[in-house]
């Protein structure tokens, strides 16, 4: 089979589609990483660019679907075409989520700026931002060769995130008991926390959407999880 | 346009300016076009100056030069017995009735007061044709009743003087002439003046049959329409439903080998083996060898028929393989078998070709002579052919053949006689050619 | 793949015509290869591929329309309720009743509506005096959606009807004889859009009473019309299988590229 179309104007829509795309995950990439370093160094500016930055992300993905609707409605697309197209507004949503949760991560740097640091903590999140970011990039990676296994190996990856949250989860736990006073702060690093996790739960939606364009079909069993948090406090 | 689009050199810098190139061509379709427009004058000429001398010489043939007077139908003469029974009448001969037609003609002469000049009573007799006696020896036996009576008779005049009032002979020509003299002519005049002679349309011309080379004003169609006619109807019935179910099964049914192409071959073949070729086949087989007589209407027709048939097979081929194949599938597919698919919608629609194509076949076969000629049609018939079947037998005579014949003749009457003939052809061969059209228009559908 | 299936699409998985190995030669063209079908009952089954490919050529095996090709040889064995239709003693004329068949080209007979319909009626004898006629004519224009537009002019000449009207007359015409399996080739490719989606609808009416084959062109149409796709490629029958699941996830590359228009 070849990869071009007998109507190449289709291929060159389906590739600029996809090339926005990778621009997205691109820009969510870095707003996470900065949002992250912000939090870290305390620094209110590049926080405040993180949440500017959003609006591009967010036009992206109002981009990306204004293209799907157009090439669903002149391309009729089918097979793998039709895939194509439906996984990329999919992979779409989730990444402008991410990008909404780096938003929210740099406001609540900002907020954290004001009060006193919790040791260790702030770390904690660059580490699992920086391993969420890399599951994001992954999947994208594998989204453009088309490789299933690599999405597959990227979805086994997300409990890697679920086990950092669960330890910062009982750090966090661990300081607000110590000092009632470290609860402002523990709580929205505890949200921090929770939202990169989203982000790597939305690396695996990525994932799978990878693994449906290439197969066909949605992986059906269920993934690993490690998330001990919603059974309640650990004893 | 602006100095960025650069225009291919070999194109004029303006639209309304025609380049060198574009002149020349122009010059070629205008040059080819007057070729055409030269050709189409050259084939009207033509065609106007054929019909136009057809038409000059012929058309005189339709109207005859009769001699009128009374005539007293004496019972001593023409009856002695006094029964008025026709078989005894046919005694007397035309002889007889001659005699009595020179008197009641020299007495018209007399009551009119006409001079008759130093004319001798047979000269002046001469005035009437050979045939004038035996015409009216023919009414008398057919109404035996008139004899006794007198009666007005309309006499044909002797053809030199018909030609005369025509134009045909003049006083000059007529000193040179054994058949008639100036003094005959000019007692024409006188009798012209008096009412006695006039030129009049000349019915029998389509219905007498021949005459003799001595008697061309009384020489007619008759015959050789009539002759026509019945082969036109043995070619009709013949050809038409072997050529459709030749055509159906070979179009239809026959698969397609190396047999069929054969087939097909040598239809197209023998559309085009001259006439006579098939003259020569008749004569042999179904004169020479079957024994059917000479002359014969039925062996016209049947050699008539041979020559249509390929005609009419392509014809109907040609209209069969125009119906769209859709129809075909239709009928199939809705459980037809294929004869009714064929029957029921292929020929229905097919049937105005297949006419038209008949017709034209049938157009070409009137028009035939060479073929009738050696199956003895050309045979001088002076005898109607009876009512068919038993008439298909009796020899007859057929346009275009009689045509031939009267164009061989030496009185130059004939001429006339032939040229009106060759328009009698001619106005039957348009008739059919239009029934063609008509039905054609009429019974063709859209599909 | 996915286990919610809406209603509309279930199929009923009898099978009413079967074909096994069929192979059709145009005498030393080799135009079918090998083909395996199960044509189920009440089911819209769709042939698509690129010209000559051998979708036609199988759609008028399953009538026997390629008999009247004089070079068409078919082997290999075609079932309709469990009988060979190419057994000899199966005359093609009642196989053709049973199995109607609506061509490319609307082609009406050039004959009055009334009689394009109860031709075939007539033919097989279908009925015994002229109100069952009637009434035959009546239910089969209905059913082809087209009673309304003509019932006030039965006896104008069909020919003169718009194209979509035509090709629903043809459809009424091949109901007209009951017919079990409907066979259409192409049956919208001279048809205006609203036409075709009449069309359309018409052969989605259709498929609660009969099975209909149909071949186009169009993979939208396959698409919209059918539940089972059938590709064709080269004479060889690549794929056969649910629509959604070729139009969506397509098993062979061959199809993949084909439906997606990719240089195969």
């Amino acid at each position: 089979m070849s990869n071009t179309h007998i109507l190449s104007a289709f291929d060159r829509d389906l590739e600029g589609i996809q090339a926005m795309v990778m621009r997205m995950g691109g820009l969510v990439e870095a707003a996470i990483l900065d949002a992250a370093e912000a939090l870290e160094t305390r620094d209110e500016e590049l926080a405040q660019r993180v949440r500017a930055g959003d609006k591009a992300i967010d036009e992206l993905e109002t981009q990306i679907h204004a293209e799907c609707a157009r090439v669903i409605a002149i391309r009729a697309p089918a097979a793998s075409d039709l895939r194509t197209v439906l996984t990329v507004m999919k992979i779409a949503a989730n990444l402008e989520r991410c990008g909404d949760y780096a938003k929210n991560l740099a406001k609540r740097s900002m907020v954290l700026a004001q009060m006193t640091a919790l040791p260790g903590a702030t770390g904690s999140v660059r580490r699992m931002a920086k391993q969420v970011t890399l599951l994001l990039k992954d999947a994208l990676d594998a989204y453009i060769a088309r490789d299933a296994a690599m999405a597959a190996d990227v979805r086994q990856r997300d409990q890697d995130v679920d086990q950092m949250y669960n330890a910062l989860f009982r750090e966090l736990l661990t300081h607000m008991m110590e000092d009632p006073r470290n609860i402002t702060a523990a709580m929205h690093l505890h949200f921090i926390a929770k939202n990169i996790e989203r982000v790597g739960d939305h690396a695996t939606a990525v994932a799978e959407q990878v693994i449906y364009l290439v197969t066909g079909a949605i992986p059906g069993d269920a993934r690993p999880k490690v998330d001990s948090t919603t059974a309640g406090p650990a004893a | 346009m602006t100095d960025t689009t650069a225009a291919p050199a070999f194109r004029g810098a303006s639209l309304t300016e025609p380049d060198a190139r574009t002149r020349r061509r122009n010059a070629a379709e205008r040059r080819f076009r007057l070729l055409g427009v030269g050709a189409v004058a050259i084939g009207l000429v033509a065609l106007v100056i054929l019909l136009g001398s057809i038409l000059n010489n012929g058309l005189s043939a339709f109207r005859q030069t009769y001699i009128t007077f009374p005539i007293t139908l004496d019972a001593a003469v023409l009856d002695k017995q006094g029964n008025r029974n026709p078989e005894e009448m046919k005694k007397v001969t035309t002889i007889g009735y001659g005699k009595l037609m020179q008197q009641a003609l020299l007495d018209a002469l007399d009551e009119q007061g006409i001079d008759k000049g130093d004319l001798t009573d047979k000269e002046i007799m001469a005035l009437l044709s050979k045939e004038a006696p035996a015409d009216l020896r023919d009414a008398v036996l057919a109404d035996p009743s008139v004899v006794g009576q007198t009666i007005p008779v309309n006499a044909f005049a002797t053809s030199r003087l018909d030609g005369y009032l025509k134009g045909r002979v003049t006083m000059e020509s007529a000193t040179r002439d054994a058949n008639i003299s100036p003094e005959q002519l000019q007692l024409a005049d006188r009798m012209e003046a008096a009412g006695l002679i006039e030129k009049r349309l000349n019915w029998g011309f389509l219905t007498r049959p021949d005459a003799s080379e001595l008697r061309p004003e009384a020489a007619g169609l008759g015959v050789a329409i009539l002759g026509s006619a019945y082969m036109m109807i043995v070619v009709l019935v013949l050809s038409l439903p072997i050529g459709v179910a030749a055509s159906i099964y070979l179009e239809e049914l026959a698969p397609k080998n190396r047999w069929t192409d054969l087939i097909e071959i040598n239809i197209a073949n023998l559309a085009a083996v001259p006439s006579i070729v098939f003259g020569i086949l008749a004569l042999a087989l179904f004169i020479n060898t079957w024994g059917l007589p000479q002359s014969a209407p039925l062996v016209g027709g049947l050699v008539l028929t041979l020559m249509t048939l390929p005609t009419i097979i392509i014809a109907t081929r040609a209209s069969l393989k125009a119906v769209p194949p859709s129809i075909r599938d239709a009928a199939l597919g809705v459980g037809a078998s294929k004869m009714q698919a064929i029957f029921h919608h292929v020929l229905p629609l097919a049937m105005p070709g297949i006419l038209t194509g008949t017709i034209l076949g049938l157009a070409r076969a009137l028009g035939e002579s060479a073929p009738l000629l050696l199956i003895g049609m050309v045979a001088f018939v002076r005898d109607f052919p009876g009512a068919p079947p038993q008439g298909l037998l009796d020899p007859a005579s057929a346009l275009p053949v009689q045509v031939y014949t009267w164009t061989q003749r030496a009185d130059p009457a004939f001429v006339e006689r032939a040229s009106g003939a060759i328009i009698v052809l001619l106005v039957f061969l348009l008739t059919m050619n239009a029934l063609a059209i008509i039905l054609r228009r009429r019974f063709e559908r859209r599909w | 793949m996915n286990d919610m299936r809406l209603t509309e699409r279930v199929v009923t998985d009898t099978a009413k015509m079967t074909a096994r190995g069929v192979q059709v030669h145009y005498g030393t063209n080799h135009a079918l290869k090998d083909v395996d079908v199960d044509i189920l009952d009440k089911t819209v089954t769709a042939f698509i591929g690129p010209s000559g490919c051998g979708k036609s050529t199988f759609l008028r095996c399953l009538n026997r329309m390629n008999d009247t090709v004089a070079s068409a040889r078919v082997t290999g064995k075609i079932e309709m309720d469990g009988q060979d239709i190419y057994d000899p003693r199966v005359d093609p004329v009642q196989l053709r009743a049973k199995v109607g068949m609506v061509f490319q080209k609307p082609n009406p007979f050039p004959k009055s509506i009334y009689d394009n319909v109860a031709y075939g009626p007539k033919i097989h004898g279908l009925a015994r005096g002229k109100a069952e006629l009637d009434e035959i004519v009546e239910t089969s224009l209905k059913k082809a959606a087209l009673w309304n537009e003509v019932k006030d002019r039965l006896s104008a000449p069909g020919t003169g009807l718009s194209g979509g009207q035509q090709q629903r007359l043809c459809i009424a015409r091949a109901v007209a004889t009951s017919p079990e399996v409907l066979l259409m080739d192409e049956p919208c490719s001279a048809l205006d859009p609203i036409a075709t989606a009449q069309v359309e609808e018409l052969i989605d009416e259709l498929r609660s009473q009969f099975s209909v084959v149909i071949v186009t062109h169009s993979m939208q149409q396959a698409a919209r019309v059918s539940q089972r796709t059938a590709f064709f490629h080269l004479g060889y029958l690549v794929e056969y299988g649910e629509t959604g699941k070729i139009f969506t996830n397509p098993d062979d590359p061959r199809t993949e590229s084909y439906i997606t228009g990719r240089i195969g």
